[in-house]
């Protein structure tokens, strides 16, 4: 169970400074744009933060452009808006962090073979949903959301898209309990990035063989028998090693029930 | 981990490496793709062209069949093209006819996402009820991924050659 409450909160609490600003090319006025300052929660998606910005440049584009895909990039690269916010600081700046983060605004030339299309909010919301059941697959068998309601869905969902700690963690908390005698999840859900972008999954269970609870470090040495000094990043705090991966799971989990950890 | 329901990756592979052979017999195109550095990423594949009998106009489709490490399944995805290499949208390939792709599961069943090997956009058949499907067949199936094609082609028609079939 996710029991320390304190750390649960931290996380959520968590916030980026970001300065939006509109691509050069697409300025079509004579004036220019102000930036665009925002405070967005780490756990938060893209696309459920940037109504207000998106409104503020719209006036600045050339009117045919105006109901096409924004997007955003920082530094050339597109930022890919299924991935939680605080993610892709850490995964993009992480070794060299800026605040605030600056990011580039585009209306046009949308990248389709690097970006998934997002339309609207429920493609968010699908993207969303799936990510908690395939999680809950990893870790029970997907038992937890089938036996859940639709409401408790919408719950956990709405909970995210509002920033409401305590309605989310109502529904959360039943995904991050241990079923049976098993003092743990049947695996981890775990996703593990390079710093060119590369990711790789491995079933990954909370217990050594010899059913000790696993740390990081140990699971470390099962995926990188050859490297040495690895460090892994999440919520931009660099964990310690001792860490068990059960305690990690349950607390520091995005809110799609993942462990996205950035390995440098 | 061995259950009753999913395949090891093993199994995948096996499966995979036969398939290819029996599409080698008949021609049909499909090509085992190994990664010897991270077994996970190794897939099948096959690229064909269709001619959409409206227009005459030409795509590019790309079938991929990949090991999905959560659902412990096969997962199947693919992309198509236009002749100016532009990538089709969901909406654009739900009106494509040709594809015959099965209207009323559409959008509960085919979605754009991060494809796991590739790491760019694939529209991808979503795994949650292959387990179960393929949990029925798996006593009786000769190779996994046959089978699993056979789940696959009510919702898109794969012209696959009865060949497949045999032993």
């Amino acid at each position: 169970m996710a029991n320390d409450r304190e750390v649960l909160r931290e996380i959520w609490d968590g916030k980026l400074p970001i300065c939006f600003q509109l691509a050069q090319e697409e300025i079509m006025e004579i004036q220019q744009p102000d930036a665009f300052y925002v405070m967005v929660p780490r756990l938060s998606y893209f696309p459920l933060v940037t109504d207000k910005m998106k409104r503020h440049f719209l006036r600045y584009i050339s009117q045919e452009n105006s109901d096409s895909e924004m997007w955003l990039d920082y530094n050339g690269q597109p930022l890919k808006w299924h991935y939680p916010i605080g993610f892709l600081y850490d995964l993009l700046c992480g070794n060299d962090p800026q605040l605030p983060w600056h990011l580039t605004v585009h209306f046009t030339k949308f990248p389709e073979d690097v970006l998934l299309h997002c339309n609207n909010k429920d493609v968010v919301e699908a993207h969303f949903m799936s990510t908690v059941k395939e999680a809950d697959v990893l870790k029970h068998r997907g038992q937890v959301m089938s036996t859940m309601q639709k409401k408790d869905h919408n719950q956990l969902w709405l909970g995210l898209q509002n920033d409401k700690f305590d309605q989310f963690w109502a529904i959360n908390r039943r995904l991050m309990e241990s079923h049976g005698d098993n003092e743990g999840f049947k695996h981890i859900p775990i996703k593990l990035y390079s710093d060119d972008g590369t990711c790789s999954q491995r079933l990954v269970s909370p217990k050594n063989n010899d059913g000790s609870r696993k740390t990081l470090q140990q699971m470390v040495a099962e995926l990188y028998p050859d490297k040495h000094d690895v460090q892994l990043r999440t919520h931009g705090v660099i964990i310690p090693s001792d860490t068990p991966l059960q305690w990690l799971s349950e607390h520091m989990s995005y809110p799609d029930n993942f462990l996205h950890l950035c390995v440098f | 981990m061995m259950s009753a329901t999913t395949i090891t990756i093993e199994e995948f592979l096996e499966a995979a490496k036969e398939f290819v052979k029996k599409s080698e017999k008949v021609c049909d195109g499909w090509a085992l793709k190994l990664d010897k550095t991270d077994i996970f990423k190794t897939y099948i594949k096959k690229d064909t062209f269709i001619e959409c009998p409206d227009t005459t106009a030409l795509y590019k489709i790309e079938y991929v069949i990949f090991y999905n490490l959560s659902y412990g399944v096969p997962s199947f995805s693919f992309n198509v093209w236009n002749s100016s290499g532009m990538l089709i949208t969901l909406d654009d390939i739900r009106r494509m006819s040709f594809l015959q792709i099965n209207q009323k599961d559409f959008y509960s069943v085919i979605t754009q996402q991060e494809h796991p090997i590739f790491q760019r956009p694939y529209f991808i058949v979503h795994p949650c009820h292959t387990e179960t499907l393929l949990a029925a067949f798996r006593s009786s199936s000769k190779n996994i991924i046959v089978t699993f094609l056979g789940l696959i082609t009510p919702l898109i028609k794969l012209k696959l050659p009865l060949e497949f079939g045999y032993q």
